[in-house]
């Protein structure tokens, strides 16, 4: 199998500079995400890790488009994420599954399809959205409710969904958080694979270490109190990866790595 | 009204929805669930019948059921044609209170700003007591259908809108956000994700407001009438037969049992998504 090559060389998909966001509640102005730099390359999965309340989630909301920042740059394929989204360059996931539960899951699939290309024949997007189901192998749970299917399956389809409008990247905001440790593991492999089969730049919030290490081709750690950036750490293990993985050296020293910056960065936050 | 929406919200687990139980076994269910109901009454009405026979209560106090029984069979036209123009009532206030509840929180959701202007004045009329404007209602409007119409209108239409406006508005701000990134208009969004999300809720509130409406349709007629079975009621009253009074009360309260449960089997029916608490 080819194995993407996520050398530091490869170009930058996704650039962030001094990104700062700001949430006003009730008059009261907190700094969530203060002056963060970061680089994806193309076709890379890249990981941001860290506790609750760090800005990881607010900062894939900024990459995704789905919240403006209020200071700084971020380009996506070199155009602003508000353009890049209308450009369906961006395919978004959640931690719920965010589907309809009066729709079966072809009909989940389509939804997004059939707003966004209303041009295109209904024929084609049924074809499409059987497409994608059978890309995550659910072809058979097509005429499935939502409240039919299980946790995992659910986030299958939310996949399929995002991937139906063919984008370059994937945003994945803790995707697999509500999932249980099993399930877990077996979605991780299941998204490498369709990661090495698509070829899509992830990006990918999590804050479970050894997820982001099996994944990842670079963790990026933050820290909260002040929300910030504090490592990219690249995890050194070849493509494509399986059980063996998990018992590999390479991996022992990157997780082993998280857990200290993890610690640190909660030891400061309660410092501070 | 949260009550309601709660009940909604505190949902079977999703498992128990999988597979609907065989036929004869959800009958036997059915069954043995409404036995308890069924023997409580049977023992309340023969306790009822052995008071007023052992303890002789005058009939214009208390009758037994027997009597009530008797004076139903007896009066079955005169109670039939009551029943009939209170059902009207009943009906055609129902289903404008539904329309104008189901279009006050469409209103107030797809217009934000007129919406914001909008709700406080209904919940300010909300808490207007407005049983006391039915004698208002007959002077304007006559004493036929209108008046009784327009009173339950304002008594039931606002559980139609509150919880209308609960399902409109607790969609997943997530999805909302992804529609809107492929650029979907909130007109896009009202249709394909706020209303199909709404109808449960909206179910829920047309279940307060048909027995709203029975209870409008009888004051309303208590008001000033010249038929009906509230109006039955009263007259009954003045008469001190008592007996038919109950059989009347015996004629709204099946009315308003038939009203609910088609309700409830037009919720079963078509909108099935959402988990069942019954």
């Amino acid at each position: 199998m080819a194995v993407p090559d996520i050398a530091a060389n490869a170009p930058a998909h996704i650039v962030a500079r001094g990104v700062c966001v700001d949430f006003t509640v009730r008059g009261r102005t907190t700094r969530v995400l203060n002056g963060v730099n970061l680089s994806v390359p193309k076709g890379g999965f890249v990981s941001l890790i860290g506790p609750s309340g760090c800005g990881k989630s607010t900062l894939l909301k900024v990459l995704a488009g789905l919240l403006p920042p209020t200071a700084g740059d971020v380009s996506v394929a070199g155009v602003p994420p508000i353009e890049a989204v209308r450009q369906r360059r961006i395919g978004v996931v959640f931690q719920e599954a965010t589907l309809l539960p009066w729709k079966n899951a072809h009909d989940n699939v389509a939804l997004l399809m059939q707003v966004a290309h209303a041009g295109r024949g209904a024929d084609e997007i049924r074809q499409r959205a059987a497409d994608m189901l059978r890309l995550v192998g659910l072809e058979r749970a097509a005429d499935k409710r939502p409240a039919q299917l299980s946790g995992g399956m659910r986030q299958r389809v939310s996949i399929a969904r995002a991937l139906a409008l063919d984008p370059e990247v994937l945003m994945m905001d803790e995707p697999f958080g509500a999932l249980d440790a099993i399930t877990r593991e077996e979605m991780s492999d299941f998204l490498l694979e369709i990661w090495e089969r698509t070829k899509k730049t992830i990006v990918f919030v999590t804050h479970a270490i050894d997820e982001a290490a099996f994944l990842s081709g670079e963790v990026i750690v933050m820290a909260s109190n002040p929300a910030r950036i504090i490592e990219a750490l690249p995890i050194g293990l070849a493509y494509p990866r399986s059980e063996e993985s998990y018992a590999a050296p390479e991996f022992a020293r990157a997780t082993a790595r998280l857990r200290r910056l993890l610690k640190e960065g909660h030891r400061q936050a309660l410092a501070a | 009204m949260g009550t309601i929406v709660n009940d909604r919200a505190a949902s079977v687990p999703a498992a128990s929805v999988d597979k609907p139980p065989p036929a004869g076994l959800r009958a036997r269910e059915a069954v043995s669930g409404v036995m308890p109901a069924l023997a409580l009454f049977a023992g309340v009405i023969v306790v009822w019948e052995a008071v007023a026979r052992v303890f002789n209560v005058p009939q214009f106090v208390l009758p037994p059921p027997t009597a009530i029984v008797h004076v139903l069979l007896a009066h079955q036209r005169d109670l039939g044609y009551a029943a009939w123009v209170t059902a009207q009532e009943i009906v055609w206030g129902f289903l404008l209170s539904g329309l104008i509840g189901a279009g006050v929180a469409l209103v107030i959701a797809r217009f934000t700003t007129f919406g914001r202007a909008l709700y406080p004045l209904v919940v300010l009329f909300q808490n207007v007591p407005k049983v006391a404007l039915a004698p208002l209602f007959i002077l304007w409007f006559g004493f036929d259908l209108a008046p009784k119409v327009v009173l339950i209108v304002v008594i039931a239409f606002f559980p139609v809108a509150i919880n209308m406006l609960a399902g409109l508005t607790t969609v997943d701000a997530n999805l909302v956000a992804l529609m809107r990134s492929v650029g979907a208009s909130r007109n896009v969004i009202l249709w394909r994700i706020q209303l199909p999300n709404s109808l449960p809720y909206l179910m829920a509130g047309l279940k307060v407001a048909i027995t709203l409406a029975v209870i409008g349709a009888i004051v309303g007629e208590f008001a000033g009438a010249q038929a009906g079975l509230g109006y039955m009621i009263q007259f009954a009253s003045t008469q001190m037969q008592t007996a038919l009074v109950f059989a009347a009360l015996v004629e709204v309260s099946v009315l308003g049992m038939l009203f609910y449960y088609a309700i409830e089997w037009i919720e079963r029916r078509y909108i099935d998504w959402m988990p069942h608490t019954a």
